[in-house]
């Protein structure tokens, strides 16, 4: 990693730990901020988050652009990159998807090197459970896709998901018994805050203007093309806008006077207090008439829970108590014994679902202005490939083919990228 | 919010109710109305059933910033009770 600007960031390795401890405290540095606002960039990314950050990354190391601010409304990291449950996983069923979630997760793998921050990648496994023989199937075909694309997926029996995970105990009698699971053995978790802060640290290293407590408010036009973004701290102009919004991107829609397929809810999650190593896997369960658990252990040994969308739209932040109940009888449910471990905490955050349950990147009214959003609840584990691929189609103006697929004009022509196969319906997506 | 007035039931746990879709506010084209939506910060405007009570839908305006619930008004037609 390069310095271009600044006295950032010493390299991290065994050498500078040596070299710090000989130099005392004044050998770190803040990883980002401290910079200045300035009247013009070539790149203004709107949203200091996972996708945010990661498009400037990529903008400035892979394609050379000098000049690049990332605004955002408060501090980094404080939306869903640090409000998700850090799995990260490629199991999807349609080509688009899990061809673009496979080169994402294969950034995952060498996402530390490539940072010189450890993001804590772990490839524990994703466990999708069936709880019937139709699940099998839909499980089988969903394996089969992803199979035929190169991505790893294993059908497992209850002998065989006991092998994997036998702190789930698949063989013992329950009121929903476990008959088998789809497995990908290369997804896992990954720290989510480590994910923001290295994007910030990398990027600032690079010579992009992190911009924090600043507030992006209007977009400023002249001759039919965007020239710039009114914000709290002043006026700026860019030749590139781009848009890294999540759960506010609805808001962006009404700023730019265009219409977009989405409809913005709340998902919660929750952690509870820590406890000893139980499970070294990620679970997912979706149980007949409740709804949805899916819970992993961070490594402090909080068992990290979440489920179903809140159910209509909402900006509060704030999850309704029924579906927590719903998260907590599932895992329950799952593990019997979790029974008297407390939650230590509890919280949601909004996310900017679409019609199809896909995400869209793409051009909104002026040739200038991108937007890359409509993540759903999926935000986390695609920061990687979107960052970069994102990155690329906003330098040379062509999307790569990776993310041809996610343009708007899908809906137009009603050839949507519906995983689910719920219609028009963000909230059963 | 975790309760919501019916009108023809009074006021019912949250979980009685089930949200169906928001109300088409983009009519430019029938494609339009089917995925495009305005979103606003304080006005929201949306179908709801009262699936686990009386079934009756109903159109609730709401403020999604706040979970306010400004006005609940019963659809009229086949279910409704009236």
């Amino acid at each position: 990693m390069t310095e271009r600007r600044g006295h950032y960031n010493p390299r991290y390795s065994a050498g500078a730990l040596l070299k710090a401890r000989l130099a005392g405290k004044r050998f770190w540095h803040p990883l980002w901020g401290g910079r200045r606002l300035q009247p013009a960039y070539d790149v203004a990314i709107v949203g200091a988050g996972g996708h945010g950050l990661a498009t400037a990354f990529h903008l400035a190391r892979d394609h050379g652009v000098k000049r690049i601010a990332v605004l955002e409304k408060r501090l980094v990291g404080y939306g869903n990159v640090g409000r998700n449950t850090t799995v990260v996983r490629s199991n999807y069923l349609l080509p688009e998807n899990h061809y673009f979630y496979e080169d994402s997760l294969r950034r995952w793998e060498t996402l530390s090197r490539d940072l010189n921050y450890n993001v804590m990648y772990s490839p524990r496994g994703v466990v999708d459970v069936a709880l019937s023989d139709d699940d099998m199937g839909r499980l089988a075909r969903r394996g089969n896709a992803m199979r035929l694309a190169g991505i790893d997926a294993e059908l497992m029996d209850v002998a065989g998901l006991n092998r994997f995970c036998p702190e789930l105990a698949p063989h013992r009698p329950r009121r929903f018994p476990i008959v088998g699971a789809l497995v990908q053995r290369r997804g896992g978790t990954a720290r989510h805050d480590a994910v923001a802060w290295g994007y910030a640290r990398a990027a600032t290293a690079h010579g992009v203007d992190i911009i924090e407590n600043c507030e992006v408010t209007g977009v400023s036009t002249a001759g039919g093309q965007a020239v710039g973004v009114e914000t709290t701290a002043g006026y700026v102009r860019a030749d590139r806008i781009v848009f890294a919004t999540a759960g506010h991107t609805g808001m962006i829609g009404t700023l730019l006077e265009t219409p977009l397929p989405i409809e913005t809810h709340l998902l919660q999650a929750m952690v509870s207090e820590p406890i000893k190593p139980l499970l070294n896997t990620v679970v997912v369960f979706i149980f007949p008439g409740h709804g949805e658990t899916y819970i992993a252990q961070s490594d402090r040994g909080g068992l990290v829970m979440g489920g179903h969308l809140d159910g209509f739209p909402s900006y509060t932040r704030e999850g309704r108590w029924d579906r927590l109940e719903d998260v907590v009888a599932g895992a329950i449910e799952l593990f019997p014994h979790i029974g008297a471990v407390k939650i230590l905490r509890q919280w949601a955050g909004i996310n900017d679902m679409t019609m199809d349950g896909s995400p869209i990147m793409d051009r909104v009214r002026y040739n200038n202005v991108f937007v890359n959003a409509g993540w759903c609840y999926g935000g986390f584990k695609a920061i990687p490939a979107s960052g970069a691929a994102f990155a690329t189609f906003v330098a040379t103006g062509t999307p790569p083919d990776l993310i041809k697929a996610y343009n708007l004009a899908r809906f137009d022509a009603g050839h949507t990228l519906d995983e689910s196969g719920n219609g028009p319906f963000p909230v059963r997506q | 919010m975790n309760q919501l007035i019916c009108p023809f039931c009074g006021p019912r746990e949250l979980h009685e109710f089930e949200f169906r879709k928001t109300q088409e506010n983009v009519t430019s084209s029938e494609l339009a109305k089917v995925y495009l939506r305005v979103d606003s910060l304080e006005h929201s405007c949306e179908y709801w059933q009262h699936a686990l009570g009386c079934r009756a839908w109903l159109l609730i305006r709401r403020n999604p910033s706040t979970g306010a619930v400004l006005e609940t008004t019963a659809l009229p037609g086949p279910g409704a009770h009236q």
